[in-house]
């Protein structure tokens, strides 16, 4: 499926224009914008082709008249035209910002009260006498209510319902306190839920005896209901419907995206979805968001890519893949380039901000952060950029104000409260910290970033216990990652589990020597620039030998820290450019080896040994102090060895 | 666009060339010229009354780029061939990127001398060997303060307005951009070295975006900040309320233009606007805008404020003459300071309470003022004392000369008088108050009462020529009127004409002044026309100018002096005798000044003269030379003596009145009041004539005696006539030339008596000629 023949090119425009008009006559605007980019993304070749006759009904007909029937069955259409004027009304109070009053168009003021979750889950037993009584109380009354829904058309029941949920949202957003503030628990709930959550309930289980064809929003919607209540697997399989039914509502796969922690579970779904373009794409940036920047993942994208050669959303992910594997001059071009032909685009530039901010190219972040601001200053992304060339300006005070105002924008804005905690690390105020680590991590438990960030938090609070559980679960997201197991080991160390702690080291080993290319550090300065192809890392070393010196195994010890110093000169030489395709050279963690065999080989008695050993410490002119007193013991012994 | 709060591009600019003589690129023959361009923009000058510092008034705190071309193109760098300004632009163009304008700010820091603290704080600080070639500035110093002050405000901004500072200064060095070619390497760079790195230019909708508003923008807006505006502003309200003029049209207009693209309209303007308002008359919009401008004060600053509020109001209801109101809030003012502890405020209302009920006794008191402080004097030592408690030399200068006025007018010793006077000048040179202008006005006052014109009007010369741009226009505009009446004394009305004719125009647009000076040409030209008996413009004159209850004092006096003058000299004697009593009576109960007084008694004794019946008015005349004496005022008593002469000659003492003449002509000549002189003179021709009516012309001695007396009256005839015809009074001169007519026909010298008559009939019809061409 290299190209596309004409046909299905002619039929995929057709849907996404209908995507497009489909999603904005339900008001999901965000999803209307995805599929209308995706849609001027396609090669614009037959525009040209097609330019004589563009007026004839001919070539524009065909392909519209087969989607109308896809999913306007009979029914449908004649509810949807009955209450053609009610729904331009409760659009057009839509587009006002009025959704109390939009839902009010086609729905009762009253709406039963139901359960959000059908499952009860531990969070919603406390509430259990009060949903009952309030089931048993006014059973008629709901059950008329529910009534009069059913003969809604599908759109226009999503349109009201939707509004109602978003009309909970407002509030919701409304009543919470200020970012971080002492009534800002994030646990604000969304009023509305209930209500929403009854009625689908009621309308899906009619559903089959109804004889209704369902059209997959409503199944977006409940999803959405039922993944807010916690209720996540019911959610999942609802979004699976709903993409089942009609593939070209982005909102849907996103929302299911976000329902997956794990890969398996990515796979496992990914038996259940239909096999379409939509789908590849959704296939895409789910592994995009999991990390998982395999070949694989980049041949499908390349593929995609040839479809929608000037899709900005696809070159985003393929600029995060390169990201996620630390490949910062590549999606740094890719960004720029992007800016250059959309310079009004703000959609993750959050993301290039941190890539500048990694680079350390100011000037240009600086820059990033003066568009970003002429386009829209209250986006939350362009906060976010703002607040990351603070951050980088060491302005850290200023940078949380930002990352503040980005988060009272979007409360969901995931970047923003890790990117907070780290300020925030950096201001000493772990307790703020943790807390922006938390909520990042309510936001989106596959941000490894937050939980690397808690677990460091910990590490700083010397609760090493519980810095060894987040810095677990960072490294189950991001496996090939050293720093993450490295971070493992040290917290086994600190809490006495010394073998798990050397194995969590070793895994540390593996994973260092996974990326063939260099390999930086996700956050910023201070750590070595990446090591050649084959070279472990003597830090890792060090840490290994140091552990089993904990627990006496001496000659592991000297093996690793053998090791260690193996590491200067790397495992072969290669002629060209000496230090750099070789070992990493004399650093402070080599020479503190160095001055242990030292040590070690003079408490064995290998005075020879130890003396080239302490020489060379003399030499690298680190540790002089001490070296120069060990030759002076060794002289001393090899002295009194003789004399006796 | 709305503008920061300190920071603009010309102070960006300036901190790049601190930064230059910091890191020791300026020659040191550069040094000071650099310096001091960097000072002058950039603190400002010394409240300083010295009159050098006036001249160039205001600083321009909007400063072009081309200012800094300037001063930089004259300076060589240490580098051959590269003036300062290469160097200077260099710096400027190297600012790149707005990453750049942050870092600038950042090192700013590196320029400041650390302090101990500082450098224990960075662990000791690797860089000291790199400070030794460079200028460290200390923390006070007035360029580290702007440094400081500069650094502190950068960080203040939010992103978006230190975007928009940027954007600003790009703009503001865009002029130069020519010179960057002759520089090597910074040619490329352009304005912002990502576009081109990104291969950028205008045109490119990423450029657009980033950098596309610069060109719509208006090249002409001013780049002030809210600091500069209010330093602005400070300066217009220091300006309006220490010389009370207006705002200038041009200055207004510019005015507008800065304040109207401003969100936030700054309190102060709402200030400048009451009053300029208020200057110029208009009532309701000054009484709106200081409310206003009092209602935004609140909203940021204490209570503390209300009574310089209600101080303000109470000066505003008492200037369009609602003396009601404007007690009821002085005295509320009073109250409120008095409860808030400020004595500033307090006294200063104490003082203008004590200063508005000397000068509208009679308004004040119908409006129910009894009297705070007791007695004026009481009044006056009490607030001599409170000022000298608090070192409000101000108040204590102004209070020492209403001591001296006060003294003046009750007619005490005038040695107190300048005692309190030289008291007040001696505090103004030494604690530098700017009350100049109200003690050279006293001064020409004293010396005009003990008849010393000359060092009078000096006096108001020396105010015009030494203090004319620091003291109030009010006391500017006095001291002119005051020239003016002295040359109509003289005679030269024209000239006095031309004096109030040549004050500047813009001073007309403040409605007092022009009230002011309205009057005082009314008043000269009232007076000209009595003197040329041209009763219609007199008619006409007199009710234009009708005094009302906000007219200064002193000119509704002068005016009706003037209206009593006019009656007698039309022959309606007993509406004049009714004026005049009318006057006195109210006069009396005012408390008024002495010299006023003492005018209507000798108006009084003139009527009596004209109406025939002289010997009435001996006791009044009597009274008024005995004050007169008492009070050393002179003047009054010349006339007072002239008046008595009048009697005397009446009586038939020929004798007693020609030798009071005698002593009293030759102080009289040095006063140069013409018309005094002129009515001395008739006097003494009278007295002579008298005395040659005693001679016997039978006998010879008698007949010679007869003679001579009779050429002596006529000389003096001639010499009033003299005075008569300068200050153009026709029935003064007629009458004269009648005298002299007669004197001929008593010889016997027909023809001569005959052509003194026609000469009289000639002058008589000259005079009416004048009255009908009008001129």
């Amino acid at each position: 499926m290299s190209t596309l023949s004409p046909a299905d090119e002619a039929q995929l425009k057709a849907q996404l224009q209908d995507a497009v008009v489909s999603c904005t006559e339900r008001c999901l605007y965000q999803s209307a914008k995805w599929a209308a980019e995706l849609l001027n993304s396609l090669p614009s070749s037959d525009d040209n082709g097609s330019d004589t006759e563009i007026d004839s009904p001919m070539s524009d007909a065909p392909p519209r008249t087969p989607i109308r029937q896809l999913h306007k069955d009979a029914t449908e259409l004649r509810l949807e035209a009955r209450e053609m004027p009610k729904f331009l009304l409760a659009k057009s109070l839509f587009d006002c910002r009025e959704y109390d009053r939009c839902a009010a168009v086609f729905l009762p003021s009253t709406l039963p009260k139901g359960s959000i979750n059908p499952i009860p889950s531990p969070a919603a037993k406390v509430k259990h006498p009060w949903k009952g009584k309030a089931k048993m109380g006014t059973p008629s009354k709901g059950t008329t209510s529910i009534r009069s829904v059913l003969g809604l058309s599908q759109k226009a029941l999503f349109l009201a319902l939707y509004a109602k949920y978003i009309a909970g949202e407002k509030r919701m957003n409304e009543e919470s306190e200020m970012i971080l503030g002492p009534q800002d628990g994030g646990v604000t709930l969304n009023k509305e839920l209930s209500g929403v959550s009854a009625v689908l309930e009621e309308w899906f289980t009619n559903l089959p005896s109804s004889g209704r064809q369902p059209q997959g929003w409503l199944e977006y919607l409940y999803g959405i209901v039922l993944a807010k209540g916690k209720n996540e697997k019911l959610a999942v399989d609802f979004f699976v419907r709903s993409v089942n039914q009609y593939p070209y509502n982005w909102g849907t796969w996103q929302e299911l995206s976000s329902l997956l922690g794990t890969v398996e579970e990515l796979q496992q779904v990914q038996m259940r979805l239909p096999q379409n373009i939509i789908s590849f794409i959704f296939h895409i940036s789910a592994s995009q968001e999991l990390y998982q920047s395999t070949e694989q993942v980049h041949n499908s994208l390349t593929q995609i890519l040839s479809f929608f050669p000037t899709s900005a959303f696809l070159q985003t992910q393929r600029a995060l893949l390169h990201y996620h594997t630390k490949d910062f001059e590549e999606a740094e071009q890719i960004f720029s380039n992007l800016l250059i032909t959309d310079p009004h685009r703000i959609d993750s530039l959050d993301n290039y901000s941190n890539i500048l901010y990694v680079m350390g190219l100011r000037p240009k972040l600086a820059f990033l952060a003066q568009l970003a601001t002429a386009t829209d200053k209250f986006r939350p992304e362009t906060c976010c950029v703002v607040g990351n060339y603070y951050s980088l300006k060491s302005e850290h005070e200023k940078a949380v104000m930002y990352f503040r105002r980005a988060l009272t924008l979007d409360r969901n804005f995931l970047s923003a409260w890790t990117l907070m905690g780290h300020e925030f690390v950096e201001m000493k105020n772990t307790h703020a910290a943790i807390e922006s680590y938390r909520r990042a991590v309510d936001v989106n438990r596959k941000d490894y970033r937050a939980w690397y960030g808690l677990g460091q938090t910990y590490e700083v609070l010397e609760m090493h216990s519980y810095a060894l559980f987040y810095h677990q679960r960072a490294a189950a997201l991001r496996p090939y990652d050293p720093k993450m197991w490295m971070a493992v080991g040290q917290c086994f160390g600190k809490v006495g589990k010394v073998m798990n702690g050397i194995r969590a080291y070793k895994r540390a080993l593996v994973a260092g020597s996974y990326y063939d290319a260099g390999v930086g550090s996700s956050f910023g300065s201070g750590e070595t620039p990446g090591l050649g192809g084959g070279v472990l890392d003597p830090d890792v070393l060090y840490q290994i030998a140091l552990l089993y010196e904990r627990i006496q195994e001496t000659t592991e010890c000297s093996a690793y820290m053998e090791l260690v110093l193996a590491q200067e000169e790397g495992p072969e030489y290669e002629e060209f450019s000496g230090e750099a395709s070789g070992g990493v050279g004399v650093t402070p963690t080599t020479s503190k080896a160095r001055l242990w065999l030292a040590r070690y080989e003079y408490m064995r008695g290998m005075y020879q040994r130890a003396m080239e050993l302490a020489n060379e410490l003399c030499q690298d002119g680190v540790e002089v102090e001490d070296a120069k007193a060990l030759v002076r013991d060794i002289r001393a012994r090899i002295e009194r060895d003789r004399g006796e | 666009m709305a503008s920061s709060r300190y920071l603009t591009p010309q102070k960006i600019s300036l901190l790049v060339l601190v930064k230059l003589y910091c890191n020791s690129v300026l020659p040191s023959s550069a040094t000071i010229p650099i310096l001091s361009f960097i000072l002058s923009h950039s603190i400002p000058p010394l409240p300083s009354h010295a009159r050098a510092r006036h001249t160039s008034g205001y600083q321009d705190y909007s400063i072009s780029i081309r200012a800094f071309e300037d001063v930089l193109q004259g300076q060589p760098s240490s580098m051959p061939g590269r003036t300062l300004l290469d160097v200077f632009l260099k710096q400027m163009w190297e600012l790149n990127s707005f990453d750049a304008l942050h870092n600038l700010f950042n090192h700013l820091g590196c320029l400041l001398a650390r302090t101990r603290e500082d450098s224990e704080q960075n662990g000791g600080a690797g860089d000291e060997e790199d400070l030794s070639d460079h200028i460290v500035l200390s923390k006070s110093s007035p360029l580290g303060t702007i440094v400081r002050r500069a650094r502190l405000e950068f960080t203040r901004l939010q992103f978006d307005d230190s975007i928009k500072l940027w954007s600003a200064f790009i703009m503001y060095r865009a002029p130069t951009a020519q010179w960057t070619k002759r520089i090597a390497g910074l040619a490329s760079s352009g304005i912002d070295i990502n576009a081109v790195d990104m291969e950028l230019g205008p045109g490119d909708p990423l450029y657009e975006v980033a950098y596309g508003h610069l060109e719509d923008e208006d090249s002409t807006e001013e780049n002030l900040s809210i600091d500069d505006l209010n330093r602005l502003l400070e300066f217009q309200l220091d300006q309006l309320q220490r010389l009370g003029c207006r705002v200038p049209e041009d200055m207004k207009k510019r005015l507008q233009n800065m304040l109207g693209p401003f969100g936030a309209v700054l309190r102060q303007s709402h200030l400048v606007k009451f009053f300029d308002a208020w200057k110029a008359g208009d009532y309701t919009s000054a009484f709106d805008s200081l409310h206003r401008y009092y209602d935004y004060a609140m909203q940021t600053r204490e209570k503390v404020h209300y009574q310089y509020a209600l101080l303000h109001m109470a000066i505003l209801q008492a200037d369009f003459g609602c003396f009601g109101e404007a007690i009821a809030a002085i005295n509320e003012t009073i109250a409120t300071a008095r409860e808030n502890q400020d004595m500033t405020c307090l006294n200063f209302s104490l003082s203008w309470l004590n200063h508005m009920s000397k000068a509208y006794p009679r308004q004040m008191k119908g409006a129910g003022y009894m009297g705070m402080l007791g007695s004026e004097r009481d009044g006056l030592i009490f607030l001599k004392a409170k000022a000298r408690e608090t070192k409000m030399h101000n108040l204590l200068s102004a209070t020492l000369l209403n001591e001296a006025k006060l003294s003046l007018s009750t007619g005490e010793s005038i040695p107190r008088a300048l005692e309190y006077m030289y008291q007040a000048s001696h505090l103004n040179i030494r604690e530098n108050v700017n009350n100049n202008g109200g003690s050279m006005l006293l001064h020409s006052t004293l010396y005009s009462r003990l008849g010393l014109t000359h060092l009078s009007s000096v006096y108001c010369e020396l105010l015009l020529h030494c203090y004319r741009q620091t003291s109030p226009i009010d006391e500017k505009i006095r001291a002119i009127c005051r020239c003016a009446f002295a040359a109509v004394q003289t005679g030269c009305y024209d000239e006095g004409l031309d004096l109030l004719e040549n004050i500047d125009s813009s001073d007309h647009r403040s409605l007092k002044f022009h009230q002011y000076i309205y009057h005082c040409t009314g008043i000269i030209n009232l007076k000209r026309a009595i003197r040329r008996t041209d009763w219609t413009a007199c008619e006409h004159l007199l009710s234009s100018l009708k005094p009302d209850s906000s007219t200064d004092p002193e000119l509704s006096f002068l005016l009706c002096e003037s209206r009593i003058d006019y009656l007698i000299s039309r022959g309606l004697y007993s509406e004049a005798f009714n004026a005049i009593e009318d006057q006195a009576s109210s006069l009396k109960e005012e408390n008024a000044d002495i010299l006023q007084r003492t005018a209507m008694l000798l108006a009084k004794g003139v009527l009596f003269c004209k109406v025939g019946k002289p010997e009435r008015g001996f006791s009044v005349a009597l009274r008024a030379a005995s004050v007169a004496f008492k009070a050393r005022l002179m003047p009054s008593l010349w006339m007072a003596v002239g008046v008595l002469c009048c009697i005397l000659n009446a009586l038939g003492e020929y004798e007693g009145s020609g030798k009071l003449l005698h002593a009293v002509i030759p102080q009289a000549l040095e006063n140069a009041d013409k018309a005094l002189i002129a009515s001395l003179y008739s006097s003494l021709g009278d007295s002579f004539i008298g005395l040659a009516g005693l001679d016997d012309p039978t006998s010879s001695n008698g007949a010679r005696s007869l003679a001579a007396k009779v050429s002596r009256a006529e000389l003096f005839i001639d010499r009033a006539r003299e005075c008569y015809k300068r200050v153009e009074d026709t029935n003064g001169e007629c009458e004269q030339l009648m005298k002299k007519a007669l004197l001929a026909k008593l010889r016997g010298d027909e023809t001569l008596a005959e052509e003194w008559a026609q000469n009289h009939n000639r002058v008589w019809e000259e005079g009416r000629k004048r009255i009908v061409d009008g001129k």
